[in-house]
C-alpha cells in the first residue's frame, strides 16, 4: 500500500459510457481499497473540466486522450503542465449518419443496404447532388482536441472526401440526436451512448466506429497536473492502481453488464441502460430493428492478451500527436519540441503496477 | 429570440458612434436569465436571451452576429460557443463565463488565462460585471492578433497613473480618442457609484491579465 498524503480527491468525469472505470472503481470499492476517498464530480464540457483541472478546483479528471498535449502547448489557453499515468480506454466512439441522408444514398446506389462499416466514400453522390444547389452535409464532433475530430477526418481521408467538402460543427454530445433530428446534422462521430440513442430512436444509422477508423488509439486517459503529481505523488500511485484495476474489472463481459446498470443511474449517464449496454458488450447497433454488428473491441477498458493496454506508452503519445500535426492542430516546430514522455508518463504506471 | 435593454447615452459608444453592442446571453435557466440581464439594464448594450442549446443555438449566434457572448460556466454549450472560431463560416466571439460559485479574485484572474476571455464569478449582480464585458470584448480583440502591440502599450504604461494607464490602454485597444476612453471610465464609474480610480483599477487588473 501507499503512504496516501492526500485522501480526499475530488475526480471530474463526463457523462459517457466509457466513464465506466471511474464509475466502476467508486461502485466496486476500488478507491477505498487503495485508502482514497474519492468524490466524482459529473462536467458538462470539456473546457469546464479542462479549467478546473488547470487551477485545481479537481484534483485529477478523465480526458480525451489528446487534452494532455494541448494543455502542454497552450492550444486553448494558457500552457499548463497536464500529465497522463493511464490510459481508461480505447475505442468507443462511431459515426452515425441521418437515417434520411442514409435512404438518400441508397437510392443514390440503387440498392436496399450498404454493407458496414462503410467508407466515406458513400458520401459521395450525395455531396455532389448538394454542390449543385451551393450545399453541403454537415456533420459534428464534440471537441476540437478529441479522437472523435481525428477519426472523422481519417474516415473522410479513407474515402476520398476533402474536409472542405462539408461543413463540421462542434455540438455538445446532448445535443447530438436532436439536431440530427430536426436535420440541422447529417452525421456526427461521438462517444456512447449518443451512437446508440440515434439508432433506437430511428434517427440515426451508425456506420463505423473507432475500433474501424484508428483502431486501439487511446480516447480517455487520466489526467493530473505535473505540480499536483510531485506534491502528491503516493497518491498518484494509489489513483492510478485503483483505476487500473477497475479497467480489468471491466474486462470481463459479464461485469460489463453491471457497469452498463450502474452508469445508467442519474447521478453518471441518467439514461437508460437499452442504449448504454450494446457498445459495452461489443455490440454496435447500425440501423434500428436490425441486429446489430459485432465490434468486440467497440469500448475497451483492458486486454488479457496486451499487458501494456493502459500504459500510455511514448508510441501511443506520438501517434496522436502525429495526428494532431496532420490535421493542422498542432506546427511542425510545436511537434518537433514536443517532450511526449513528459506528458505520456509510463514511468508513473510502470511503478503503480509494480507494486 | 427575446429581446431587450435598450438605453444608450453619449459617451457610452465603444466601437463607432451609431453602434451599440449586441451582447447574446445563452441561458437555459429564465431565472439566471433573468438576473443577469437586470444587471445589463440600462448600460450601452443591446442583450439577447436565448434559451436554445445545440445547433439551435449555434444557428440564433450566426443569425445575431453578437459582439460578445455570455454563458454559464457548467453549460454544455460552452465547447461549442468556445469553438466557434475553429470553424470557418464563423467569425471568432469573445465569451463571458459566469459561475454562480463564489472564488478568489486570484483564481479569477488564473481561470480568465484558461482560453475564455472573462470569467464573471460569484454573485452576477456585482457592480463590475459590466466593466469586466468591457473589457473582455477589448482583450478579444487584442487575442486576435495584437499581443504585441498590447505588450508594447504596457511596457510604455508602466511609469503612469491608474486612470491614465486605463485611459491610454482603451486608446491602444479599441482606437478611442482621449476623451471618449476618458468618458467611458468616467460613465462606468458614475453607473456604478464608483470612483475613476477603482474603474481603472477594475479595467487594470484583467489588462494585467495578458
Amino acid at each position: 500500500m501507499f503512504k496516501i498524503e492526500k485522501k480526499n480527491i475530488n475526480l471530474g468525469f463526463m457523462p459517457l459510457t466509457d466513464s465506466a472505470p471511474v464509475v466502476i472503481a467508486y461502485e466496486m470499492g476500488m478507491f477505498k481499497k487503495w485508502g482514497l476517498n474519492v468524490t466524482l464530480t459529473k462536467q458538462n464540457s470539456w473546457a469546464t473540466l479542462r479549467d478546473k483541472l488547470h487551477l485545481g478546483v479537481i484534483d485529477a479528471a478523465q480526458m480525451l486522450a489528446p487534452m494532455p498535449i494541448a494543455s502542454n502547448l497552450g492550444l486553448y489557453g494558457q500552457e499548463s503542465q497536464v500529465i497522463s499515468p493511464l490510459i481508461l480506454s480505447r475505442n468507443g466512439n462511431g459515426i452515425t449518419i441521418s437515417t434520411a441522408l442514409y435512404q438518400k444514398l441508397l437510392a443514390h446506389k440503387n440498392n436496399t443496404e450498404i454493407s458496414m462499416p462503410f467508407s466515406a466514400n458513400i458520401l459521395s453522390p450525395e455531396i455532389k447532388e448538394r454542390k449543385k444547389e451551393g450545399e453541403k452535409l454537415t456533420f459534428a464532433v464534440v471537441f476540437p482536441y478529441s479522437c472523435h475530430y481525428y477519426e472523422l477526418i481519417e474516415w473522410l481521408k479513407e474515402g476520398n472526401i476533402a474536409l472542405s467538402d462539408i461543413n463540421l460543427l462542434f455540438v455538445p454530445p446532448s445535443g447530438m440526436v436532436p439536431s440530427m433530428q430536426s436535420g440541422d446534422l447529417d452525421g456526427f462521430c461521438v462517444g456512447g451512448p449518443w451512437n446508440a440513442k440515434a439508432v433506437r430512436e430511428g434517427v440515426g444509422v451508425t456506420g463505423v466506429t473507432s475500433s474501424d477508423l484508428l483502431q486501439d488509439s487511446p480516447e480517455k486517459v487520466l489526467g493530473l497536473m505535473s505540480s499536483w503529481q510531485s506534491k502528491y505523488p503516493q497518491t498518484t500511485l494509489a489513483l492510478v492502481s485503483a483505476l487500473y484495476e477497475a479497467c480489468q474489472w471491466l474486462e470481463n463481459v459479464p461485469n460489463r453488464f453491471e457497469a452498463a446498470r450502474l452508469l445508467s443511474r442519474a447521478c453518471y449517464l441518467d439514461t437508460h441502460i437499452d442504449v448504454i449496454a450494446p457498445s459495452l458488450l461489443g455490440s454496435c447497433l447500425t440501423f434500428n430493428g436490425t441486429t446489430p454488428r459485432k465490434v468486440t473491441s467497440y469500448n475497451q477498458f483492458s486486454t488479457l492478451d496486451d499487458p501494456e493496454f493502459n500504459k500510455p506508452a511514448l508510441n501511443c503519445g506520438e501517434k496522436i500527436a502525429d495526428l494532431m500535426q496532420e490535421c493542422g492542430h498542432i506546427s511542425t516546430k510545436q511537434r518537433t519540441e514536443l517532450s511526449i514522455a513528459n506528458i505520456y508518463r509510463e514511468d508513473i504506471y510502470l511503478t503503480a503496477i509494480s507494486i | 429570440m427575446k429581446k431587450s435593454t435598450l438605453s444608450l447615452s453619449k459617451n457610452n459608444h465603444i466601437k463607432e458612434p451609431t453602434a451599440k453592442l449586441k451582447v447574446l446571453l445563452a441561458e437555459n435557466n429564465h431565472v439566471k436569465a433573468k438576473a443577469l440581464m437586470d444587471v445589463l439594464t440600462n448600460t450601452e448594450y443591446d442583450i439577447y436571451h436565448i434559451a436554445n442549446s445545440g445547433v439551435p443555438l449555434l444557428k440564433d449566434v450566426e443569425q445575431l452576429n453578437p459582439d460578445v457572448i455570455i454563458i454559464d460556466i457548467e453549460s454544455p454549450d460552452r465547447d461549442m460557443l468556445e469553438n466557434l472560431n475553429k470553424i470557418s463560416q464563423f467569425a471568432p466571439k469573445p465569451i463571458v463565463v459566469f459561475s454562480e460559485q463564489e472564488n478568489d479574485k486570484t483564481t479569477i484572474n488564473q481561470i480568465v488565462k484558461s482560453g475564455v476571455s472573462a470569467y464573471v464569478v460569484g454573485d452576477i449582480g456585482q457592480d463590475r460585471v459590466k466593466s469586466i464585458i468591457d473589457v473582455a470584448i477589448a482583450r478579444f480583440g487584442l487575442f486576435q492578433g495584437m499581443k504585441q502591440e498590447l505588450a508594447d502599450t504596457k511596457q510604455k504604461l508602466s511609469s503612469q497613473k491608474n486612470i491614465d494607464k486605463a485611459k491610454r490602454w482603451l486608446m491602444e485597444t479599441r482606437q478611442l480618442s482621449e476623451s471618449d476612453a476618458y468618458n467611458f471610465i468616467r460613465k462606468i464609474a458614475m453607473d456604478n457609484s464608483q470612483k475613476m480610480d477603482d474603474v481603472a483599477k477594475n479595467i487594470l487588473s484583467v489588462a494585467s491579465i495578458f
